[in-house]
């Protein structure tokens, strides 16, 4: 609090990153947020933004109309203010230079976060994902499989897990030799076991070769992963990094394995870039879409040019490479990259993704990021910068790992039983530091700061929240037709994904969302049934005999909450404006229920130039960010267009 | 392992059908090697679905769900049997393939092919000689065969003669085409219930016959809407002075503030700044019919550059000092002939192989979405100009018949949600495009082999891509669906159907299109369910803007990848969302049911209001 010196500044105005309209409206700053309130229209039109969010302030070179200031955030909101005078502007500036980089967990927000939930129901949104369960139901341990406790205390590998899977005939010295042999003693364990054909998918890190160091332990922990599957005579060990930057490694002492000491490996490289390679190419690509008045030559040239998209296409290819393996051959695979968290929780995760349709449930979607990434130890506070760090740890590796499944779930929109919506809502609270899971680089360091004490639980916050997060088309028939999915690889198949990076630039999006139109079908269909039911309760109040209808109804209070009637701009209203109606309709009574839903009546209304159809701040009725019903005037469309 | 195929190749001219159909079919049967593999995302679509290719001869294998085989070795040999009446049974080849699996079918329209052309085949160790077709749907078929069978080869003959007919003086293939639909599309367009509907005539426009014979101007429908006050003889001078003789004419005019979309050709101002008062008082009067307005604007749909070199060569454009009142404003679209290189550019980088390296910069050297983008933005402004500005709008381009449709359609269909129901978009078909003359014989060239022909271009591809586009954005907005936009298209060259064919109403009526032929609208609208949007809502008064801006178009690959031979289609959206239609449906019908039971028991009142709320909120 101390580093708040002005903690409120009026007449602040908002410039549209796209267009030449601007807002004004009042700045406020509190501990936790910067936020904006626009002054003039009745319905008060806030931007809510946390301080963890943001990215980077700059106070741009004076102007006549006041001091500019432009922040940027990780969830890919850019806004610009003009603060009119110069000393606000610099109070805010350096108030958020403090505020932006905490230095300590302490200073999270989620250490502060207080949702007003009991202690009883913390804890429950803590239990609820098992991975212990999770392994079970993959089958182990069996009799290949068993758990090990050599990693009780962190003591072989400080990245790891407690919980480790390896083969039933790796011994401890075995175990520990191996991991001396790995970068950050990251040895090889099992992340996923494909029951049909016995075969495992495991990981490490990066052996510490050089030019010719063989370790015996670490060749009979892979002789073991080999044993261990009785389908195939060789395990596939996948160096998902380009061979140049593994011959590089050899140098410093460490690189990859070498086919002649290990009896029974095939070895492939996959060619995916490092972290440094994918945060330009990100930056790059939204230098590229940030531009005004884009041209067609420019955005397609910069879109190619930023890689973002061949780099996307890279990881399904080593996935697809892994479940190929995995479901056809019924080889077990081995994958590692430099220190087996990042591409390596790429490829694993995104390879379980496409082998089992668990995963592609909401539920387990979780379980598999609590597995594989969570628990595995990727550094999500370097990756993230939740605290001040070394800006070359930071990488959008996570991020890019959504952008895959997001590829995925436009090739099979009908395998996937979450939405596009939570991908979003993911990606939003990794770097929020709202909730407790994504603190810290490991599980260990996560036991230390006692997360599941002291914060919350994202998981039961999504589960709250879930009929935001589902996927209206999941079809339950479609994975068991196809329980292994084979994504096309073509160029075209691989999209800008507008919705995650130009989440907050309103006027980016299409005008209707074939996801809300669905929703609402559906939901009309409840609201339907319900009616029946009603009905037909009357009736047989009244003592009306009716005929045999079966009735697949349902009672009313298990309607979800009550959606806009008008399908086109209807965004999910948030909560209070649909109580008001509801409360409305109720005062009206009869009379109300006669008019039309759309309540166009006779009037013409301009589409694309109205309020409420942001593809998916209006679904932003959650914690930290307020929705915001951004008004786009009719200028600014046309403007746009002839940019 | 080799397996002999065989292969029937029939050209197939009959009642029903106009294409070049090659079956293939395992002659010898032994097992595949390897299990096939399917492929996930299998789908019920039974429209082409799952296409296989081979590498070699640059074939499409449809219905074979494996891809998993070889093209190493690969031999076709033509033997050429007798052709029968109405059926040609041209051929059969030998194809030694390594596949199994069902046979495969080939259809080519014979309407779809551009061009024929007997290619060399070097690759296969023997002296093989090729056949490759041009289609105009953005593929070329290949096929091999051997030499010594070459003497057979009438079949290039018999092909291009059924492909070609009107270089062949034989009859186009709409005339042999009698199938009998229960609808008859050519009733969907009535000039006159048309403009009703629109609120024509009014104190200000007048519906007039004044070229009903088609002799004011013979590309103009019979029906025309103009000025009231302006008489018959000042039409005449006006018309003389407009390019091809196409005056202003009404084609749109807004239900509230009477605001017009007005369409015309150029007017021939020439080097020397040439007048006509006629036509100043006549941009007047149809700037005076609206009241809101004090300004009228005209959109040249052409560069400036472009329309300054007219005026230099008799045409030109309105002369600001000359109209008062009116705001003249270039729309910059390129002219048909960079159209049809762009269309030829996209050919060539998604049929038959993809640079996957360089695919974004290939697409955008075609320039093809730049040019989706400036039609798309020019429609938006003249919708907003008409429904923000209250104010009418006169659009041309040179003759206005190419970009004009374009762009008058495309606001009206921004301005009017009739446009966007299925019938609707066949009266603005049939409306702005076939009565206006656009002349489609040239621009698609049917049954004409002079393929080199400059008149040719995609005009109306590049529409309908628009509306695609359009339908992206919106996607409850639209009746119609993805599949009702493909088919317009595969049948604007199929000359299967009168609906495209010839330049003009007047060349139609002449050659008694509509009393011989079929229109396509009978076929879609006796299958209407297949082309339905299950998402569609019916909003009378929404007007649409697009957002024309790059980071919302798309290439539509649906259309102009899908002969590539490693396009396979997604997964369909559409049979769940039917589903959800049609369980919809149910429930609406038994909330009916209910609801008459309900008031024939009499004894209540208030059930069927309670009815009445779930009705509204599914409408």
């Amino acid at each position: 609090m101390e580093h708040i010196r002005t903690p409120k500044v009026e007449q602040v105005k908002l410039l549209d990153r796209f267009s030449n309209k601007t807002t004004t409206g009042t700045l406020h700053l509190t501990a936790t947020h910067l936020i904006f309130v626009e002054s003039n229209v009745s319905g008060a039109h806030e931007i809510w933004i946390l301080h963890h969010h943001i990215a980077s302030v700059e106070k741009l070179s004076l102007t006549t109309t006041g001091c500019p200031l432009l922040i940027q955030c990780r969830n890919f909101r850019v806004v610009h203010f003009v603060v009119p005078r110069e000393r606000d502007c610099h109070d805010i500036y350096s108030s958020l230079l403090h505020l932006l980089r905490p230095e300590s967990y302490d200073e999270l927000y989620a250490f502060s976060y207080n949702p007003k939930q009991n202690e009883q129901q913390r804890e429950e949104g803590w239990q609820l994902l098992d991975l212990t369960a999770e392994f079970e139901r993959m089958g182990l341990p069996c009799d290949q499989w068993q758990l090990t406790d050599v990693n009780r205390d962190y003591k072989v590998c400080e990245t790891y897990p407690r919980d480790l899977y390896v083969p039933i005939t790796a011994s401890k010295p075995i175990i520990v030799g191996s991991s001396k042999f790995r970068s950050k003693g990251r040895f090889p364990v099992l992340t996923y076991f494909y029951q049909e054909k016995k075969a495992a998918v495991c990981r490490c890190s990066q052996p510490l070769s050089g030019f010719s160091a063989r370790c015996l332990e670490d060749e009979h922990m892979l002789q073991a992963i080999s044993r261990a599957n009785h389908n195939s005579r060789f395990v596939y060990v996948m160096d998902t990094r380009p061979k140049l930057n593994a011959l590089a490694n050899r140098a410093a002492g460490k690189g990859y394995e070498n086919e002649d000491n290990y009896s029974n490996i095939r070895f492939q490289f996959v060619g995916i870039e490092n972290i440094h390679v994918m945060r330009a190419s990100l930056q790059k690509l939204l230098e590229v879409v940030g531009t005004r008045a884009l041209s067609v030559t420019d955005y397609l040239a910069g879109l190619e040019s930023s890689g973002w998209l061949r780099h996307v296409k890279a990881i399904v290819d080593a996935a697809i490479f892994l479940t190929k393996a995995v479901t056809v051959e019924g080889a077990s695979v081995l994958v590692h990259c430099s220190d087996g968290w990042d591409r390596t929780a790429q490829v694993c995760s995104l390879g379980a993704l496409l082998m089992d349709p668990y995963y592609r449930t909401l539920k387990g979607f979780m379980v598999l990021i609590e597995k594989d990434w969570i628990s595995f130890g990727h550094k999500f506070a370097d990756r993230c910068d939740q605290l001040d760090g070394d800006p070359r740890e930071v990488s959008p590796v996570f991020t890019q790992f959504l952008d895959c499944v997001w590829q995925l779930m436009e090739q099979f929109p009908q395998d996937f039983e979450f939405s596009e919506w939570f991908l979003i809502q993911l990606h939003e609270h990794v770097h929020s530091c709202q909730f407790g899971n994504f603190l810290g680089n490991s599980q260990r360091q996560r036991e230390e700061l006692q997360l599941k004490e002291r914060t919350y639980s994202l998981w039961a916050h999504l589960f709250s929240e879930r009929h935001h997060c589902l996927n209206p088309l999941y079809s339950l028939s479609s994975a068991e037709k196809h329980p292994v999915l084979e994504p096309l690889t073509q160029p075209w198949n691989f999209r800008f994904w507008r919705n995650m990076y130009h989440q907050f630039d309103r006027s980016m999006h299409p005008r209707q969302s074939v996801l809300k139109h669905t929703l609402a079908l559906k939901e009309s269909n409840v609201q339907l049934e319900a009616t029946v039911h009603a009905l037909k309760m009357k009736l047989q109040k009244l003592g009306v005999s009716t005929s045999p209808l079966e009735l697949l109804s349902r009672p009313w209070e298990h309607g979800p909450p009550s959606r806009p009637r008008s399908l086109i701009l209807g965004a999910p209203l948030s909560r209070k404006e649909a109580q008001q109606e509801e409360e409305e309709e109720e005062v009206l009574g009869e009379e109300a229920l006669e008019d039309g839903p759309d309540g166009s009546g006779g009037e013409r209304t301009a589409e694309g130039s109205s309020a409420t159809e942001n593809g998916y701040g209006e679904l932003q009725d959650s914690f930290g960010s307020k929705s915001e019903p951004a008004v786009v005037s009719l200028e600014l469309g046309v403007a746009r267009m002839t940019c | 392992m080799v397996q002999t195929v065989n292969c029937s190749y029939n050209l197939k001219s009959n009642r029903r059908t106009h294409s070049i159909r090659i079956h293939f079919s395992r002659l010898q049967g032994t097992e595949g090697r390897q299990q096939a593999s399917t492929v996930g995302g299998g789908s019920t679509d039974t429209w082409r679905d799952h296409q296989s290719y081979c590498q070699r001869c640059h074939v499409h294998l449809s219905l074979l769900r494996s891809r998993k085989w070889h093209s190493d070795h690969h031999r076709l040999q033509a033997l050429l049997q007798e052709p029968r009446t109405g059926m040609l049974e041209l051929s059969i080849f030998q194809f030694s393939h390594l596949w199994k699996d069902p046979p495969f079918v080939l259809d080519v329209n014979l309407g779809a092919i551009s061009r024929l052309e007997t290619i060399g085949v070097q690759s296969h160790g023997e002296n093989t000689r090729g056949l490759e077709i041009v289609c105009k749907d953005l593929r070329n078929p290949r096929f091999a065969y051997k030499k010594q069978e070459q003497s057979k080869l009438e079949i290039l003959g018999m092909l291009s003669k059924y492909a070609f007919p009107l270089s062949h003086n034989l009859p186009l293939f709409a005339y042999k085409y009698q199938e009998k639909f229960p609808k008859d599309g050519w009733k969907v367009y009535d000039p006159i219930s048309e403009y009703k509907r629109q609120g024509l005539p009014n104190e200000s426009w007048i519906i007039s016959k004044i070229n009903s014979s088609y002799e004011v101007c013979d590309t103009y429908p019979a029906v025309l809407v103009v000025p009231a006050s302006i008489t018959e003889d000042e039409l005449r001078r006006v018309s003389v002075f407009r390019a091809k003789r196409r005056f202003p004419v009404l084609s749109w005019i807004h239900p509230e503030s009477q605001a017009a979309v007005v369409r015309c050709g150029q007017p021939l101002v020439g080097p020397s700044d040439r007048r006509c008062r006629e036509d100043e008082r006549y941009l007047q009067t149809v700037l005076d019919a609206s009241a809101q307005s004090h300004k009228l604007c005209i959109f040249d749909a052409r560069q400036s550059s472009v329309a300054d070199t007219s005026k230099a060569k008799d045409g030109g454009y309105e002369n600001e000092s000359f109209y008062p009142n009116v705001e003249l404003n270039f729309l910059e679209i390129p002219t048909i002939h960079v159209m049809r290189e762009s269309l030829r550019k996209l050919k060539e980088a998604v049929y038959p192989t993809i640079d996957e390296q360089r695919w974004l910069s290939s697409v955008d050297a075609t320039h093809w979405l730049e040019y989706i983008r400036l039609l798309l933005a020019g429609a938006v402004r003249i919708a907003d100009r008409v429904e923000g500005g209250k104010s009418s709008v006169v659009v041309h381009c040179s003759d206005g018949w190419d970009r004009t449709a374009q762009l008058t359609s495309l606001a009206m269909l921004m301005l009017d949600a009739h446009y966007r129901s299925l019938r609707g978009f066949q009266t603005l078909l049939e409306k702005e495009w076939t009565s206006f003359g656009h002349r489609f014989a040239s621009r698609v060239g049917h049954g004409d082999e002079n393929h080199a022909n400059s008149e040719r271009s995609p005009l109306f591809l590049q529409f309908i891509d628009c509306v695609w586009q359009m339908t992206r954005q919106f996607p409850s907005a639209f009746e119609f669906n993805e599949l009702f936009l493909i088919t317009v298209l595969d049948h604007l060259y199929s000359c299967l159907f009168g609906t495209f064919l010839y330049n003009s109403e007047q060349e139609r009526v002449s050659k008694e299109v509509f009393s011989k032929t079929v229109s396509l609208w009978s076929y879609i609208n006796s299958h209407a369910e297949d082309f339905i949007n299950p998402l569609y809502v019916h909003y009378e008064h929404h007007v649409l803007y697009p957002v024309a801006s790059q980071r919302n178009l798309d290439l539509w690959v649906n259309y102009y990848v899908r002969w590539n031979p490693r396009m396979r289609p997604q997964v369909p959206v559409h049979q769940n969302l039917k589903d959800l239609l049609v369980m919809r449906a149910e429930l609406q019908r038994r909330v009916e049911e209910i609801q008459r039971e309900a008031s024939s028991s009499r004894s209540l009142s208030s059930s069927s209001e309670l009815g009445g709320t779930a009705m509204h909120t599914t409408t």
